[in-house]
């Protein structure tokens, strides 16, 4: 396989994840602030918060609203970190790999870039946007399912695996990033009592709840959750999961140098987190230690196979 | 006839559908039969139709401008051309014949000039070809066939009679829109291609793939495939990607690929590096090794030459077979038919006038108005003046620039090129079309049925080009019941 179309893949399959994950994002966000009264200290300024871009935000808008917000999260072409943005580098790099990937898998991502190139204006409406979020989200899921169902399980696909995977645990431990600052000591009695219902949509944004319930049997509190979406072993997006996948990937694929170890290091990391011991601060260290690990990660995955490490 | 045909004119050109506004050609007899049947509203949503596949499948070619590069949505009318299977079994004899002369004619050339030194060519055209390559004489491809893949372009003219125009022997591109229009005909008319019986075309990618392993420099074992594409920002790009799929071979870009010291072919793999022993090539030679040609070249590979003529490599089309894609070198066609296979042409040639030649261009420069004249080695429909069409500070423009320079430009008579049925605004018009149908040599010698039909959809113009306003149509051999 190609260095070049490793690299793209592996790029197509983290964009198409970003992609996922900023709709689901907004669209539980959306649904969380619909179930809080007005005034609790939970608004739309969070979500620019958990995605590092409240800098460029302000360059652009003045105030942090409900439509400045989500035109700039899912349609502003010109912020690298927007759902259509990602949507683009999606197709950018697919239109580029098609000879590896069934057919249908380009077909996909096409029709669903047309459908947000189409339909960008109309986010800034409430109902409009619900439409256009669930549209995004099936569409991710489809391209998943028939890559499953139509793909060789080879070293391409590894790629595709690889580069999810490592977007998943980037974006899992942002949003719990964000849900640390739900523990803060300082937060009001008015959100103390709305406390579960935060904790659901945590869960939810990670389309963990159902699970949760499942596994936990008790009531939604804050450490289990944390907990749960760190570690738990058959969760498809805990951190610990998302690790294992990598960790098989990475076994299977030639000149792997280095990576079996990186990767041990980093889940050694990461299960020894007691959600249930810490403070507020240190949880927040604590995952910003674990998203520059999967930077470096990163970086050794392109030292390994792509071109950019190979050429002269 | 309904009102879709409605002061349908066919007196200027020969059309290949229709005898006149009321009465359809036999061959096309079922087709208008059935659009007959549709109500004008499903027309157009036939077209809409056809349109969104196009979009969804992402079929599209770059066009370059001031603006940037722009990714357009590839013109289709949905109306088909249709090709008598009698006529086309001749046709497809023709183009055999010629692809072989003229993979003899190169071999000739890069060999001992029997052809010249019959005085069936001054051998002055070969010195003053700008794709006559140096470094390719004494080398022997496999099979002697130096342009595996030519794309011949074709057009009929007012007489009825299918003439060649130009061989296209470098880079020719166009057949993944022959099979992609195929593809959409069949979503926007499933019940017609039923009743139809219509040659498949989409047997080419076998074709293809065979060709390039008959051409592999050993032929023990596994064979690596390569489409060498100049990139992402290329006009054919789709068209590389699209090829590469279908072969199940990869597409690589110049800096994917390494020439050793060992003068091997390598491409640059996650598990380091691994012998390539075909390449597609959809690189001009100009710009296809560095090291050899041009020295700027960026999207070539170092060495790439002296890989093949170590014979550790082979390249389709080979670097020089561009030589015989050369408009002077087309009017000797005929005669390298009689010289080198001993047969008469099955397809004429336009009548061309040599500009290098003294009389033939007195002839052109008195006739200017009259004759379309061609620079011999563009491709594109560029740099041409179509005399009937033009105005008269063209006219003198190119009076000067011929002038200038007599071995560059070619000129023959306006054609008045056939026409077919095209939906215009709900309406079919005649719109001019021509033919490029694929023929692909290595062992064997195989011919697309039919090929690309292109269209151009300006009313009375004749320049298809899809860069400069030309679409496409589905293109159908039909064999006929009486047959």
């Amino acid at each position: 396989m190609l260095s070049r179309s490793a690299e793209r893949l592996y790029w197509l399959a983290r964009y198409l994840e970003r992609t996922e994950n900023i709709a689901r994002l907004v669209s539980v966000h959306m649904n969380l602030l619909m179930d809080l009264p007005k005034g609790v200290e939970m608004g739309w300024r969070q979500l620019i918060l958990i995605s590092a871009s409240e800098q460029e935000f302000y360059e652009k808008n003045n105030v942090a609203n409900e439509r400045n917000i989500t035109r700039f999260l899912l349609a502003d072409a010109s912020h690298s970190g927007s759902l259509f943005s990602s949507l683009s580098a999606a197709r950018e790099n697919i239109r580029t790999s098609r000879e590896l990937l069934p057919d249908e898998a380009w077909e996909q991502v096409n029709e669903m870039y047309l459908f947000a190139k189409n339909n960008l204006e109309t986010v800034v409406n409430r109902r409009q946007r619900v439409l256009f979020l669930n549209e995004i989200l099936k569409g991710c899921q489809r391209f998943t399912g028939l890559l499953s169902g139509y793909m060789s399980h080879n070293h391409p696909y590894r790629f595709i695996l690889l580069g999810r995977n490592i977007e998943r645990a980037d974006m899992t431990s942002r949003i719990l990033d964000l849900a640390s600052l739900l523990l803060s000591e300082s937060r009001s009695d008015e959100m103390r009592q709305y406390e579960t219902i935060l904790w659901m949509n945590v869960l939810k944004a990670l389309n963990a709840l159902l699970m949760y319930r499942q596994q936990i049997r008790s009531r939604v509190k804050g450490d289990d959750v944390l907990n749960f979406l760190l570690l738990d072993a058959n969760l498809p997006r805990s951190v610990g999961c998302c690790i294992a996948e990598m960790s098989l990937c990475i076994s299977k694929l030639p000149n792997n140098d280095g990576l079996p170890l990186k990767l041990a290091e980093l889940d050694a990391y990461v299960q020894d987190i007691d959600t249930r011991q810490t403070t507020q601060d240190q949880l927040r260290s604590i995952l910003d230690g674990l998203q520059n690990k999967l930077g470096e990660l990163h970086s050794q995955i392109a030292d390994n196979w792509f071109l950019t490490a190979t050429e002269e | 006839m309904k009102s879709i045909w409605k002061n349908y004119k066919t007196e200027s050109a020969y059309d290949e559908l229709m005898f006149s506004e009321f009465q359809s050609r036999a061959v096309s007899h079922k087709l208008c039969q059935y659009l007959n049947s549709l109500k004008k509203e499903d027309i157009d949503k036939r077209k809409i139709a056809a349109e969104l596949a196009i979009m969804e499948m992402g079929i599209s070619f770059t066009v370059y401008s001031d603006e940037g590069n722009i990714d357009r949505a590839w013109p289709f009318d949905i109306i088909p051309r249709i090709i008598d299977g009698r006529e086309w079994r001749i046709i497809e004899k023709g183009l055999k014949q010629r692809l072989t002369a003229l993979n003899c004619f190169i071999s000739d050339v890069y060999g001992e000039q029997a052809f010249i030194n019959a005085g069936k060519m001054p051998g002055e055209i070969i010195n003053s070809s700008k794709n006559f390559r140096k470094e390719c004489i004494g080398i022997k491809p496999r099979h002697n066939v130096w342009a595996n893949i030519c794309g011949t372009d074709l057009v009929r003219d007012k007489d009825g009679i299918m003439y060649v125009l130009e061989d296209n022997l470098r880079v020719p591109s166009g057949v993944s829109y022959m099979m992609e229009n195929r593809v959409i005909t069949k979503r926007v008319f499933p019940e017609l291609l039923q009743d139809i019986d219509i040659l498949p075309i989409d047997d080419y990618p076998t074709h293809l793939h065979d060709m390039l392993l008959s051409i592999a420099p050993h032929q023990d074992g596994q064979v690596t495939c390569v489409v060498l594409t100049p990139g992402i920002y290329n006009s054919a790009y789709f068209e590389h990607a699209y090829l590469a799929q279908q072969i199940g071979a990869k597409l690589v870009e110049g800096s994917d690929l390494v020439v050793n010291d060992d003068d091997c072919v390598y491409m640059r793999t996650i598990q380091g590096l691994e012998k390539v022993d075909v390449i597609y090539r959809r690189i001009d030679d100009d710009f296809l090794d560095p090291e050899v040609f041009r020295k700027d070249s960026t999207l070539g590979v170092r060495g790439l030459m002296r890989a093949w003529k170590a014979g550790n490599v082979a390249l389709a089309n080979a670097p020089g077979a561009g030589v015989a894609d050369d408009k002077v070198v087309y009017a000797y066609v005929p005669e390298m038919i009689r010289f080198f296979l001993n047969e008469e042409p099955i397809l004429p040639n336009v009548p061309t006038y040599l500009c290098s030649n003294k009389e033939d261009l007195a002839y052109v420069l008195e006739h200017l108005a009259e004759l379309v004249v061609k620079p011999a080695n563009e491709s594109g429909g560029y740099g041409m003046l179509v005399g009937p069409h033009a105005t008269a500070k063209e006219v003198a423009h190119f009076r000067e620039i011929i002038q200038k320079d007599p071995r560059n430009y070619i000129a023959q008579p306006t054609l008045a090129i056939s026409t077919a049925p095209t939906l215009c605004k709900g309406k079919l018009e005649p719109r001019h079309i021509d033919l490029r149908p694929f023929i692909l040599q290595g062992e064997n010698t195989y011919v697309t049925a039919g090929g690309l039909t292109r269209v151009a959809l300006k009313k009375g113009s004749l320049i298809v080009n899809s860069s400069q306003g030309g679409g496409s149509k589905d293109t159908w051999v039909i064999n006929m019941e009486e047959d």
